[in-house]
């Protein structure tokens, strides 16, 4: 999904070369790139410069951006203690996020790349189907099992077998949020994680097995070292996914577990505050950016490291 | 070929797994008992079996016209993102150029920026612009997100096909077009069909680039969905979320068959 997925999943080919002339193929690889990243130059990179550029210019009564160029936008986000609730949640909303996918999805990449090819395919099958689901479907789905009253599927198991007397509060929490985006983005962790676990040569597992270390520790100093990589491209994955998110939250958290997604939508669509939404916006970007390049050190100083 | 799960591990994470999957499909599951219960509020337990749900959704205009330019906008965008994202991945995979990782890096860009930043800019623009036509602002919206997954898809098979196959045909005085149609396309065409179809569901699904470019007129389906659950007139809703259900399995099912799921992923 992102560049770390794309670098560890398509290796360089210089070897596959097709023509012999150098400077046509160049000019011929160049042309044929050519349409898309004029697209993606023109609606992607410009109007992302745009919008990090009216995060630092400020808005007169009839909406017309103008400068000079200030820090005031962010001076209020980082001061107002409302808002910086807000990112601390999504922080650690995605945290939460990532590191609890990461203990659900090893089991379940384990089964997927070491079973019989049936269950594989069922795990597979049951793991990425959900993913071509909506969002908004998936959400709507934990509001039903989550919901508050004695009429949430939830609620309604715990009070027919008597466990609870009154019903839970479970949805709106920032909770509810975590198990919806886990559900959502679970696929981006286990993905990876069964790419990098299927790569792990069988001898040397087989060769610590008989050597006498138990189970645990073959996991522990063999399996888990060898799928960092994977595990480093989910988790970035999933950080990244869930600190972007809207629908999510504003279906499952509502007014008490707020996302930086639902604060951009607040101040654009109902504040008409355009540089302050900006000003979220590049904040969110900053971060997603910030955790991609942090990871692509890594795997890329691992990948230096090997022989 | 790798080691299978025996003795102590398989004991641990089989049951894992399982729960897993349960947690998986949980939610689905629940949408689907509760498009064919009789109470007309979604609680538990559902009562009784009804189909009427179905009825109502299946005559209710909105929803025809939902799905009608959901299709239609997902069909536009997947071949947007076929014209876009075909020639770039041959560009990536088997042009001889500098800077390939640069090149990767821009095309596969719309990934890593979020989705919901995307919209908000392109609102920027489009009224920057007065492009005010809902229907080509969306249109260029979902382009901008499938391209990313054609082109990634697409790389891959490229890369998987036999490249010796098209030397051969080369040697044998085949001319670089040919070579193209007859050898390199029919090796990757399951590859980039699987991929089409999940570019297809990735507009199909789509919310945070709608929300921000749609209008009264052209509402997608996550959208209608979206405001329909914040309403409580309108009880249908599982049925209406059970027949996206029904539709995404049928195509992961195709998917499966076209290419196996990871490949039509590349991942």
């Amino acid at each position: 999904m992102t560049a770390t997925i794309a670098q560890s999943n398509l290796p360089r080919v210089n070897a596959f070369r097709l023509v012999r002339k150098p400077s046509t193929a160049t000019l011929t690889g160049l042309g044929l790139a050519l349409p898309a990243v004029c697209f993606l130059v023109v609606f992607l990179m410009l109007p992302a410069v745009r919008l990090i550029e009216s995060g630092f210019l400020t808005q007169d009564a009839r909406g017309v951006l103008k400068g000079p160029v200030t820090l005031s936008n962010y001076l209020h986000f980082f001061d107002t203690s409302l808002y910086s609730h807000v990112l601390v949640v999504t922080l650690r909303i995605s945290l939460m996020t990532a590191g609890l996918a990461a203990v659900l999805g090893y089991p379940v990449a384990l089964v997927m790349v070491r079973s019989h090819p049936v269950i594989t395919r069922v795990v597979t099958f049951i793991t990425i189907a959900p993913l071509i689901v909506s969002v908004v479907v998936r959400s709507y789905g934990w509001q039903l099992i989550l919901g508050n009253g004695p009429a949430g599927l939830l609620n309604w198991l715990l009070l027919s077998a008597g466990v609870i007397q009154t019903p839970l509060r479970l949805l709106y929490s920032e909770t509810a949020v975590v198990i919806g985006s886990l559900h959502v983005f679970l696929p981006m962790m286990v993905l990876p994680l069964a790419s990098a676990l299927g790569k792990i040569e069988p001898h040397l597992e087989e060769a610590a097995r008989t050597l006498g270390m138990p189970a645990w520790r073959v996991f522990h100093r063999i399996t888990l070292p060898l799928s960092l990589p994977g595990l480093a491209v989910g988790f970035t994955l999933v950080f990244s996914l869930t600190a972007g998110s809207f629908v999510t939250p504003a279906m499952l958290g509502g007014t008490n577990a707020q996302m930086l997604g639902n604060l951009i939508d607040q101040q654009i669509t109902a504040i008409y505050d355009w540089p302050f939404g900006a000003t979220i916006a590049t904040v969110l970007v900053a971060i997603v950016i910030g955790v991609n390049l942090i990871s692509m050190r890594l795997l890329d100083g691992r990948r230096r490291e090997a022989p | 070929m790798n080691p299978r799960l025996s003795g102590g591990s398989a004991w641990l994470l089989y049951p894992l797994t399982a729960v897993t999957m349960i947690f998986v499909l949980a939610p689905l599951f629940v949408i689907v008992a509760m498009s064919i219960s009789e109470n007309p509020f979604a609680a538990f337990p559902p009562r009784g079996f009804t189909l009427a749900w179905y009825g109502r959704v299946l005559a209710d205009a909105d929803f025809r016209a939902s799905l009608g330019f959901s299709a239609l906008l997902a069909a536009c965008a997947t071949t947007g993102a076929l014209l876009f994202g075909l020639p770039a991945s041959f560009a990536l995979a088997r042009g001889e150029i500098v800077g390939r990782d640069a090149l990767r890096l821009i095309l596969l860009s719309p990934l890593i920026f979020p989705v919901l930043v995307i919209g908000v800019a392109l609102l920027r623009l489009f009224s920057d612009w007065n492009s005010n036509s809902a229907p080509l602002n969306l249109l260029i919206g979902h382009i901008l997100v499938t391209t990313p997954y054609v082109v990634r898809t697409v790389t891959a098979s490229l890369l998987l096909a036999d490249v010796s196959l098209e030397e051969a045909a080369r040697t044998l005085g085949a001319g670089r077009w040919r070579v193209l149609r007859r050898v390199t396309l029919p090796q990757i065409a399951p590859g980039v069909a699987a991929g089409a179809l999940f570019a297809f569901m990735v507009s199909f699904d789509n919310y945070p680039i709608s929300m921000w470019l749609a209008d009264a007129q052209n509402v997608p389906m996550p959208m209608l969905i979206y405001r329909q659950v914040a309403s409580i007139f309108t009880p249908a809703v599982p049925a209406t979320s059970t027949l996206m259900i029904l539709f995404a399995f049928a195509v992961v099912l195709l998917m499966e068959r076209l290419a196996g799921l990871r490949r039509a992923m590349a991942m």
